[in-house]
């Protein structure tokens, strides 16, 4: 009977040894094994989650934090929390395990993250944000609703992120230069579920209520707000629904790059494209592409590349006993037709 | 032949039991590192070394981090004890370790020791070499000073306590579902419901606490809370048992359906995705407390949950019954079994283990998520099948669940521990399930063959 079944359980466990032992390729992990294995005097590891790397925003910052890194005599590793909480928390118990030096997190919740803070914190481990903020309720300051505000999560000990608010505020901005005088209907793609992306709302309609103000004629009026998920599937299906039912749409606010492709591709089947104005954020290269091809009107671009340089520089001064801003906000930049024309990363 | 039988049965648990020993020894040789102790038997073992190596009359500051204390405390007592002036202890962040050690100079002539460990000495730059050169001409007490850290010794990473435990409270949730989908999946049936019932389940505790009074409510207001998410998920179980026992609709289509019904009614009742947050901290404690022996209370619950299906499923006509419907439904009704009242009951202990899961993910993070729980179905049914459970339905065990659960935490976590990617990681599981599978059917084949058509029925 032995002889029947082994082959199969060895068949299993080696496609299992193959697929776990084919690691440490080039690539932005790298083996914290190396750290024990040879003597030079590494600093230690300093370990990133990122919220999701099949989105190229985090991609970056991984590449440059891990570079950064080891500059600075730190080994790197990058993890994929493929956004999800529970992913992320079990990556962060297994830098615990470890025993790294610093951890990195771009939550995928500014609350749900904090249990794992905590933990880390309770180990030792300082931990470091980039791009959401991890926050808890100020105590006692729960208004009518029940909803308190909240405030920066005190056991983190340093966040870089971009001023998402103030790149609203230039998204806004670009938006009344556009409608002009005439004003007209704007559609919002927004992602509540991503605080940044809240953020982002905020200040744009800060600046669209401002324009509005004491204004007869011209007015810039939101017919809706509709959750695109960030996701360029999503943000096709809500925005072909969104120009169903306004025939005279203006512009479409997306607060990021993926929802607002999928936007075009609803605006371009409906023959709508050279009608609707779009918005986005980010800068992705993809969103850098669409405002050269004339897509995307302008873009508040992000810097994920200095995020993942800035954090190590934090990181470093910690260490080194030194005084650091606890929170670093990188404000965006808008970026229009006449910067992507310059740029040679595009086509 | 059939004296045979009863051994290839067996094999096939000891497959799944050796699989798991050899990823374990595999991933305990991959994570075999240098271990830098901090804790109180590294700081006593310090401190012996450093009493017996240094002369008398030397002072020595003691510097770590604030949860070091008990390796801070361990290593002071040890050296008061030996006569070894301590000049001070620091517990803090390396911004504090200048002023500290200017401080401590004023309390002795000369510092002649730093005793710290390897992870405060090899991260902290204000401790590297050159840092230390510029406080060292700073502050003349210490001009002669020595960092000291505790012997290193080398361990797998995989086989440390926290990660055992760590790894077996991760797989909690999801292993607890799982022995609501070997019941429905014995029966020859399906529930991809589970994923967004957890959803639901941790959104329906969260409101109820708020309700009864959130930061304050009692523990038997926070049993009641709990109750009554497993109780909605219950009834949403019995919904899809219902649609499938008297109307015939398959039951892939209709937990399809109760899954996005779940999931709306969700983010329905939060209104919104924003997740929900829950003050209380007694229930907090649920999932991260622990109650018995160090134990995380989920790997209590998840244990006692699967002593309890065993029973169930080898110790009562239920247990059988449960057998018999996903053998030969047709069989089973025309012997007497109640056969839909069999499918009711597995399908809302399945609805209502989900929704247990979902209480205790709502504890372990504080928060009630409508979009928690995406795609755990798949994650369940893949412990389930990779346990050996066949999903013709018939056949499968408990235990080989457990194992099966097993398997998947702790391939998770060696390859986050071994820094395999993200995307090798997706085609490691995917090639698990499908040779899994595969393993079944050579296992049944095997099994015909030796044992003639007249034996099919389990």
């Amino acid at each position: 009977m032995l002889k029947n079944q082994l082959p199969y359980f060895i068949v299993l466990a080696i496609t299992i040894l193959i697929g776990c032992s084919s690691e440490q390729e080039p690539g932005p992990s790298t083996s914290a094994n190396s750290s024990s294995s040879s003597a030079t005097a590494s600093k230690g590891t300093i370990a990133y989650s990122a919220l999701n790397l099949t989105n190229p925003f985090f991609g970056i910052i991984g590449d440059n934090l891990t570079t950064a890194a080891e500059t600075a005599g730190f080994d790197a590793v990058v993890d994929d929390a493929k956004g999800d909480v529970k992913t992320q928390v079990e990556q962060i118990e297994s830098y615990i395990s470890r025993g790294v030096a610093a951890i990195v997190i771009s939550p995928r919740d500014r609350l749900s993250i904090n249990p794992a803070i905590e933990k880390s914190h309770e180990a030792g481990i300082p931990v470091f944000t980039t791009d959401l903020m991890s926050v808890v309720p100020v105590k006692g300051s729960e208004g009518e609703d029940g909803e308190p505000t909240y405030e920066p999560n005190p056991l983190v000990v340093g966040h870089v992120g971009t001023d998402n608010r103030q790149g609203g505020v230039l998204a806004g901005t670009a938006m009344v230069e556009v409608l002009g005088e005439t004003g007209g209907k704007v559609f919002i793609l927004d992602y509540p579920s991503a605080n940044s992306c809240v953020l982002r709302v905020e200040g744009f309609m800060e600046v669209i209520n401002q324009h509005n103000e004491g204004r007869e004629t011209g007015q810039i009026e939101i017919v809706g707000k509709q959750d695109g998920n960030g996701d360029m599937n999503v943000g096709y299906e809500v925005t072909a629904a969104a120009i169903q039912s306004n025939q005279d749409l203006a512009a479409i606010f997306a607060i990021n790059d993926p929802s607002a492709l999928g936007g075009i591709t609803a605006l371009t089947e409906a023959g709508k494209a050279d009608q609707v104005t779009v918005i986005a954020f980010d800068g992705q290269i993809e969103g850098k592409q669409a405002i050269k091809d004339g897509k995307i009107y302008a873009d508040p671009i992000q810097f994920p590349d200095q995020m993942g340089r800035l954090v190590v520089q934090k990181i470093q001064k910690y260490m080194n006993g030194e005084e650091f801003d606890t929170i670093t906000l990188i404000p965006t930049v808008l970026y229009t037709k006449a910067d992507a024309d310059n740029d040679p990363e595009l086509k | 032949m059939s004296y045979r039988l009863p051994k290839i049965k067996h094999l096939s648990e000891y497959g799944t039991f050796f699989v798991l020993i050899l990823l374990c020894i595999y991933f305990s040789v991959r994570t075999f590192e240098e271990k830098h102790p901090a804790d109180a038997s590294a700081g006593r073992s310090l401190a012996e070394t450093i009493a017996q190596t240094s002369l008398p009359g030397k002072s020595v500051a003691i510097i770590a981090r604030q949860s070091d204390e008990a390796f801070a405390n361990a290593l002071q007592e040890t050296l008061e004890g030996a006569n070894v002036r301590v000049a001070g202890v620091f517990l803090g962040q390396p911004i504090g370790v200048r002023q500290a050690l200017r401080d401590f100079s004023k309390n002795v002539d000369q510092i002649d020791l730093i005793a710290t460990h390897r992870g405060v000495s090899q991260s902290w730059g204000v401790l590297s070499e050159e840092t230390l050169t510029t406080i060292k001409a700073d502050i003349s007490a210490l001009e002669n000073v020595e960092i000291r850290v505790p012997q290193s010794y080398h361990w797998p990473t995989f086989l440390e306590n926290t990660n055992i435990l760590s790894v077996l409270k991760q797989m909690s949730v999801t292993a607890i579902i799982a022995i609501g989908m070997t019941m429905v999946i014995i029966t020859a049936g399906i529930d991809l419901s589970v994923g967004s019932l957890i959803a639901l389940s941790s959104i329906l505790v969260a409101w109820s606490i708020e309700l009864l009074g959130g930061a304050e409510a009692s523990i038997s207001e926070l049993v009641l809370a709990a109750t009554s998410a497993v109780l909605g998920c219950a009834l949403l179980g019995l919904f899809s048992a219902t649609m499938i026992t008297r109307f015939g609709v398959p039951a892939f289509i209709v937990t399809l359906g109760v899954m996005e019904i779940s999931r709306g009614l969700a983010y329905k009742i939060r209104g919104g995705p924003s997740p929900y947050r829950i003050d209380s901290e007694s229930f907090h404690e649920l999932a991260n407390g622990s109650l018995v022996w160090g134990i995380p209370n989920p790997v209590i619950i998840m244990i006692l949950l699967y002593a309890a299906a065993y029973f169930l499923m080898t110790h009562t006509a239920l247990g059988r019954y449960i057998y018999a419907v996903g053998g030969n439904a047709e069989a089973a009704r025309l012997s007497g079994i109640p056969v839909k009242r069999v499918l009711l009951f597995v399908y809302i202990i399945c609805a209502a283990l989900a929704g247990l899961g979902g209480v205790m993910n709502a504890s372990l993070f504080s928060v009630g998520d409508a979009t928690s729980g995406r795609g755990y179905e798949l994650l369940i049914i893949a412990a389930v099948v990779v346990g050996g459970t066949s999903l013709m339905g018939g056949e499968g065990k408990m235990l080989g669940t457990l194992l099966g659960a097993l398997i998947l935490a702790v391939i998770r976590n060696g390859m986050y521990l071994t820094n395999v990617d993200t995307f090798t990681q997706m085609i490691v599981f995917g090639a698990l399930i499908l040779a899994a599978v595969l393993l079944d059917q050579l296992k049944n084949r095997t099994w015909r063959k030796h044992s003639g058509p007249n034996s099919s029925a389990v």
